[in-house]
């Protein structure tokens, strides 16, 4: 704990606030949206139906648009270099592989999603946490934070995927001890 | 079959006569003097090998079979000469498609198996045709686990003592079951899943006493065995692989045999501030335990984080192999044999307990082939390292070990830091072997070793201790070894301390159990899904049965109703290199599963997940 990184301490309470507003300002109307729909939420009366905003399974009975929330960064190239960065440091890689190919979760880099493929949908993945263990990072990162990752986690297996999975050159036949 | 079960009763008497004899002598005697020999004989056995503890009859009470983990069963029906025509008895497959690693219980007809997460106990009836189930007993894990587990949601087993199965479950409980009705006894959470605190090991009971482990040394836990009452699940001690003696309990009885591992509070000294309470050591192998020295032997895991740059130091007690009492948890001596781990090389591997001519004299050994490549022979009843060898032609990040000191001798150029990879490191973080339970066979007197050939590069990163999730600050990249194979099993003379011969596999680890029988037969399984029978003294294949999934678990071998002898394997691929095989693992980043995907690149066309319990007899 001693030797935290810039990028960990950026998430305390303490240091993300400035962060976080930006982010916020950056997201345009869209986050803005979501922002406003909380508050609302908050002050709903009880019996009015439940605030659905990014919907993992299918919508029942006659069609509905519901207008999920764009990412800001997306093909951002910065964006996607800080993404790839906190993909690292916040410890993503030591679960979902060094470059998103799994391990103690699932594949990122394959084009399967559990719960819903849209840059929204991966954002809710990462903000609330799911059932079998991905921990609720929305407690500790900002929504700025969360998007470069899903621009990063999008990005993956593309042109554009920074730091892609290459592997050192090194002659075959490995050295003896000394 | 009169003769049979005649001869039966004699080997049961002569085992029993010969453990009283044997602990009336061991009583006396500190050392054991040459003239024990032929005491504890099973049929065929070499004169200047002695078994501790051999499976006592046809039943399998213990993951391992015997307390000293040796894996022989001296059952000879299915024999060298007969096995060619061993065929499927019946299968079982529990839905599961994860790793499953370890063996089934075989109590009195009923044969026991727990399941990878949600972590199932089974029972099956032996005494009616197929096997069919008797119960099932669901522990209702907490689901966060399965994130929470380092290497696929694996258990490696349970243990049978006075009418109860105890096992322990990934989110950190151990339970005990009632053997005749599947109804739970008890239930005692012995850890914190939520800080990343699991548990994949088999514990072991010893004298009323369950010994459990835990796992998580790749999330920044603390290492620890807790005992607990088998009567009723109260907790009776813990010992922790870091913090104060007194945490690690280390007490007037402890007397470490080398001086590098004698000092006040070593578990907090050897390590930066504080860093000890994320500092790893977890217990996830085998325990054993031999009745003559009384004593339970294991090993701890890898330090945390794996970075090594960020803990200077000894790091104590990781990466270390103990003698502990079974009752009171305290320590009676520990040798580290990588003291500041910078491979993931965990001393957790099994240790096998037996007694044999070592250079002249009759010794109490204790075998730990280990997954840093040597295959160590301590003596067992003062923790003095009397060899260790290389088991793996290609094994590089030590030149090999200096017996009086108890240190390795490093090689720098396999230490990885921030700037740079360092290359080719043998063996990789996987080990030169991993959990997978060797054999020893008193017939052959030789070791029987799951291998891998795999190497890798590594460099450092900054880890960060975020609870609950990998800390680790490593980047690693692996690979099969030089010689164009990658998995081996190793028929190991110990005292020459010299490979007799090898059955090579090019492609994959070698990453099962191994099973020695009195039918001269060593049973092993490939991940390609094989399960063969090979010639214990020449290494011929004689019989081989291709199951539905690659094997990663423990062959064991039982007595069914009429006295008939079976042999049992699973077949489900997992596990941190067979995890690959699962549709959830993408294999064009060499860096996913911890680096070891580099490794396993063909896995998906060898292998896909299996569920299944394959029962073979003649």
């Amino acid at each position: 704990m001693e030797k935290q990184s810039a990028a960990y301490r950026a998430a305390s309470p303490r240091h993300t606030a400035g962060r976080r507003w930006c982010g916020w300002a950056l997201a345009g109307l869209a986050l803005l949206a979501i922002g406003c729909h909380y508050r609302r939420h908050e002050s709903a009366p009880l019996d009015s139906p439940p605030d659905v905003r990014i919907p993992v399974g299918p919508i029942p009975g006659p069609k509905t648009q519901i207008r999920l929330p764009m990412n800001p960064y997306q093909n951002n190239k910065e964006a996607l270099m800080e993404g790839r960065q906190m993909f690292v440091e916040f410890n993503c890689a030591g679960c979902h592989g060094g470059h998103g190919g799994g391990g103690m979760g699932p594949s990122l880099r394959d084009r399967k999603w559990l719960y819903g493929s849209s840059d929204a949908h991966i954002f809710s993945s990462i903000a609330e946490g799911r059932g079998k263990g991905m921990p609720a990072w929305g407690t500790r990162l900002s929504a700025d934070q969360i998007w470069k990752i899903v621009a990063y986690i999008k990005s993956l297996r593309t042109p554009e995927e920074p730091d892609p999975p290459l592997v050192p050159p090194h002659p075959i036949v490995p050295k003896k001890a000394p | 079959m009169m003769w049979r079960s005649l001869r039966w009763s004699w080997l049961m008497a002569a085992s029993l006569t010969g453990i009283f004899a044997w602990h009336a002598l061991a009583a006396r005697h500190q050392s054991p003097p040459a003239s024990r020999a032929g005491l504890m004989q099973v049929p065929g056995q070499q004169a200047d090998i002695h078994l501790v503890s051999p499976v006592p009859n046809g039943n399998w009470t213990l993951p391992n079979g015997d307390f000293a983990t040796t894996r022989y069963s001296p059952l000879d029906q299915i024999n060298s000469t007969n096995v060619k025509n061993l065929k499927v008895v019946t299968t079982f497959s529990d839905g599961i498609p994860h790793g499953h690693e370890g063996g089934p219980l075989v109590v009195n007809n009923t044969l026991y198996m727990v399941t990878p997460f949600p972590n199932d106990l089974i029972a099956l009836d032996l005494t009616k045709p197929g096997f069919p189930m008797k119960w099932k007993f669901d522990p209702h894990p907490n689901p966060i686990a399965q994130g929470e587990a380092c290497c696929d949601t694996v258990n490696r087993g349970a243990s049978y003592s006075q009418g109860k199965v105890v096992y322990a479950t990934l989110d950190d409980h151990v339970v005990a079951v009632d053997a005749q009705t599947g109804n739970a006894v008890w239930d005692t959470k012995v850890g914190n899943v939520h800080a990343g605190e699991t548990i994949t090991m088999a514990p072991l009971i010893v004298h009323g006493v369950v010994i459990a482990g835990d796992s998580g040394g790749e999330i920044g836990v603390r290492g620890r065995v807790t005992g607990l009452d088998l009567n009723n699940g109260k907790i009776l001690w813990r010992a922790f692989s870091t913090g104060s003696d007194q945490d690690v309990r280390l007490g007037s009885g402890f007397h470490p045999y080398y001086a590098k591992d004698r000092g006040k509070n070593l578990g907090i000294a050897s390590w930066p501030a504080g860093a000890w309470k994320h500092g790893g050591g977890t217990v996830w192998g085998w325990i054993s335990y031999d009745p003559e020295t009384n004593l339970i032997f294991y090993g701890s895991g890898n330090p945390g984080p794996w970075n090594e740059d960020q803990r200077p130091g000894s790091n104590h007690w990781t990466c270390t192999i103990w003698a502990r009492d079974p009752q009171s948890g305290y320590a009676k001596w520990a040798y580290q044999i990588d003291p500041h781990d910078a491979w993931d090389y965990d001393a957790v591997m099994e240790n096998i307990a037996l007694d044999m001519n070592w250079q002249g004299h009759m010794r109490r050994l204790l075998i730990h082939p280990g997954r840093n490549g040597f295959v160590m022979v301590l003596d067992r009843n003062t923790g003095q390292l009397l060899s260790a060898k290389k088991y793996l032609p290609d094994v590089n990040w030590a030149r090999g070990y200096n017996l009086i000191t108890g240190l390795p001798e490093v090689n720098p150029a396999a230490i990885a830091h921030t700037a740079a990879y360092a290359m080719h490191i043998c063996p990789s973080s996987t080990g030169a072997k991993d959990f997978t339970p060797s054999s020893f066979s008193p017939q052959t007197g030789l070791l029987y070793i799951p291998a891998h050939n795999t190497c890798m590069d590594r460099k450092e990163s900054q880890a960060n201790y975020i609870e609950g999730t990998p800390y680790l600050g490593s980047s690693n990249n692996m690979y099969p070894g030089p010689g164009g194979y990658q998995g081996e099993l190793i028929a190991w003379n110990l005292q020459q301390g010299k490979k007799v011969w090898g059955i090579k596999d090019a492609v994959l680890p070698v990453y099962c159990g191994v099973l020695s029988t009195g039918g001269g037969l060593v049973f092993y399984g490939t991940m390609e899904g094989w399960f063969r029978a090979v010639d214990a003294r020449t290494g011929k294949v004689l019989w081989q049965f291709h199951t539905g999934s690659g094997i990663i678990g423990d062959p064991m071998t039982f007595l069914g109703p009429h006295g008939k002898q079976y042999v049992a394997i699973y077949s489900g691929i997992g596990g941190w290199m067979g995890a690959f095989a699962q549709p959830s693992m993408s294999l064009d980043d060499p860096y996913a599963g911890l680096g070891a995907a580099g490794a396993m690149k063909s896995i998906k066309k060898y292998s896909a997940p299996g569920d299944t319990l394959y029962i073979f007899s003649l």
